[in-house]
């Protein structure tokens, strides 16, 4: 009975913590790696293209597939270059509150990176979750990025935006300065164009 | 035994949660706040405002940029803020409880809330005001020009300001949220000089 109230009382005092921990990572855990090269790659695909199809893990368990999207949504790819780095950590969790953007534009939001499924993983829940895909394109390394022109030499991605309509044409591209976070404005004017 | 436990758990919690409190904002690796006592920049925000807001702040007229320093008021809570932060999400409610009682004290017209998104174009200061229903004027800093001119601080960020000639000058500076917005409307009434109100 002690034991149990015990840690009834050790849950009831730890709650908070998590509850305010949930949303945000520490700055002690974001690498910061400094001005890059605004983009260092070349561009394999064009508006117009089909897009290529892909297959990649999720962090919920299940497959990630282009496919399954194919005549009913449109989708938006979001590359963000690596876990735990600074604009990234922001783009997401911005990404959260603006669901009804994606939502209201008939559009299926997917989350990609380079890095490997446990600590993209890890990150994802540092930052308390957020409501769309997220698939690992780390094996074979940046298989999907690099079919897109959009893996830059030390093996982390763009930070790019592709739209690709519900026939599985390319009909938007951003490959953004990796050092700056895209407008949401830009992208939902994309998708407005779907219409 | 039990009770070193308790104690224990006790200590360990009391520990996690002063650690949680002290991170509640984005924080910054470049924030350089500034100081109170400073005179606030003269910052004009180049996204034309609404006519609501131009209403509100006793300055400027809807669809034209606004002059800060062009706010009718004897004192400003200027909040640094940005869409894409958790925090600021998390802190909106408060906020919006802020700005009620800015006018059930009968401070409305010597204290204005304005909320700055910090790098957020106006599409994405309008996803946060369209989410949370923002009564107060939010202003957008797509550039981050302004950010940059107030230090680049973490989010949220309070600059709490108070009229000086033609500009304002800083009173108070706090990251991170409010612990209540009772008791913050209080410190602000306290440091700027303004009537208690009701």
């Amino acid at each position: 009975m002690a034991a149990k109230l015990l840690s009834a009382l050790a849950l009831a005092l730890l709650l908070p913590v998590f509850a305010l921990a949930q949303g945000s990572i520490p700055q002690q855990l974001i690498w910061q790696p400094g001005a890059l090269k605004p983009t260092d790659s070349t561009l394999k695909v064009a508006v117009g293209d089909k897009a290529p199809d892909f297959d990649l893990p999720g962090i919920d368990g299940k497959r990630v597939r282009l496919s399954d999207y194919l005549g009913k949504k449109n989708v938006v790819l979001s590359f963000v270059p690596a876990a735990w780095t600074p604009v990234c950590s922001g783009q997401w969790p911005g990404y959260n509150l603006a669901r009804d953007v994606f939502d209201g534009r008939d559009a299926q939001l997917i989350g990609v990176s380079c890095d490997n499924l446990p600590s993209l993983n890890a990150w994802v829940v540092e930052m308390g979750g957020v409501w769309f895909p997220v698939a690992s394109d780390f094996w074979p390394h940046g298989g999907l990025a690099s079919k897109l022109g959009i893996l830059r030499p030390d093996g982390v991605s763009e930070r790019a935006l592709f739209v690709i309509d519900k026939k599985g044409i390319i009909r938007y591209i951003d490959v953004h300065d990796i050092n700056t976070r895209p407008d949401l404005g830009q992208l939902a004017k994309a998708l407005d164009a779907l219409k | 035994m039990k009770a070193l436990a308790l104690s224990l758990v006790l200590a360990l919690s009391v520990l996690a949660h002063s650690q949680a409190l002290a991170a509640q904002a984005s924080e910054s690796p470049f924030m350089k706040p500034l100081p109170a006592g400073q005179a606030f920049p003269d910052l004009t925000f180049p996204s034309p405002i609404s006519d609501k807001e131009a209403q509100d702040l006793g300055a400027g007229s809807g669809g034209k940029p606004v002059r800060l320093a062009d706010v009718k008021a004897q004192a400003v809570i200027f909040v640094v803020y940005s869409m894409y932060c958790p925090f600021c999400q998390r802190e909106a409610p408060e906020l919006n409880k802020l700005h009620a009682l800015i006018k059930s004290r009968g401070l409305s017209d010597n204290l204005k809330l304005v909320g700055m998104g910090a790098g957020n174009s106006p599409f994405e200061v309008n996803v946060f005001r369209e989410k949370f229903s923002t009564p107060f004027t939010l202003l957008s800093d797509q550039d981050f020009n302004a950010y940059k001119a107030l230090g680049q601080v973490g989010t949220p960020y309070f600059y709490v300001l108070k009229r000086q000639g033609n500009g304002f000058v800083i009173a108070d500076g706090q990251l991170g949220c409010m612990t209540s917005a009772e008791a913050f409307l209080d410190g602000v009434v306290e440091k700027t000089g303004l009537p208690k109100g009701k």
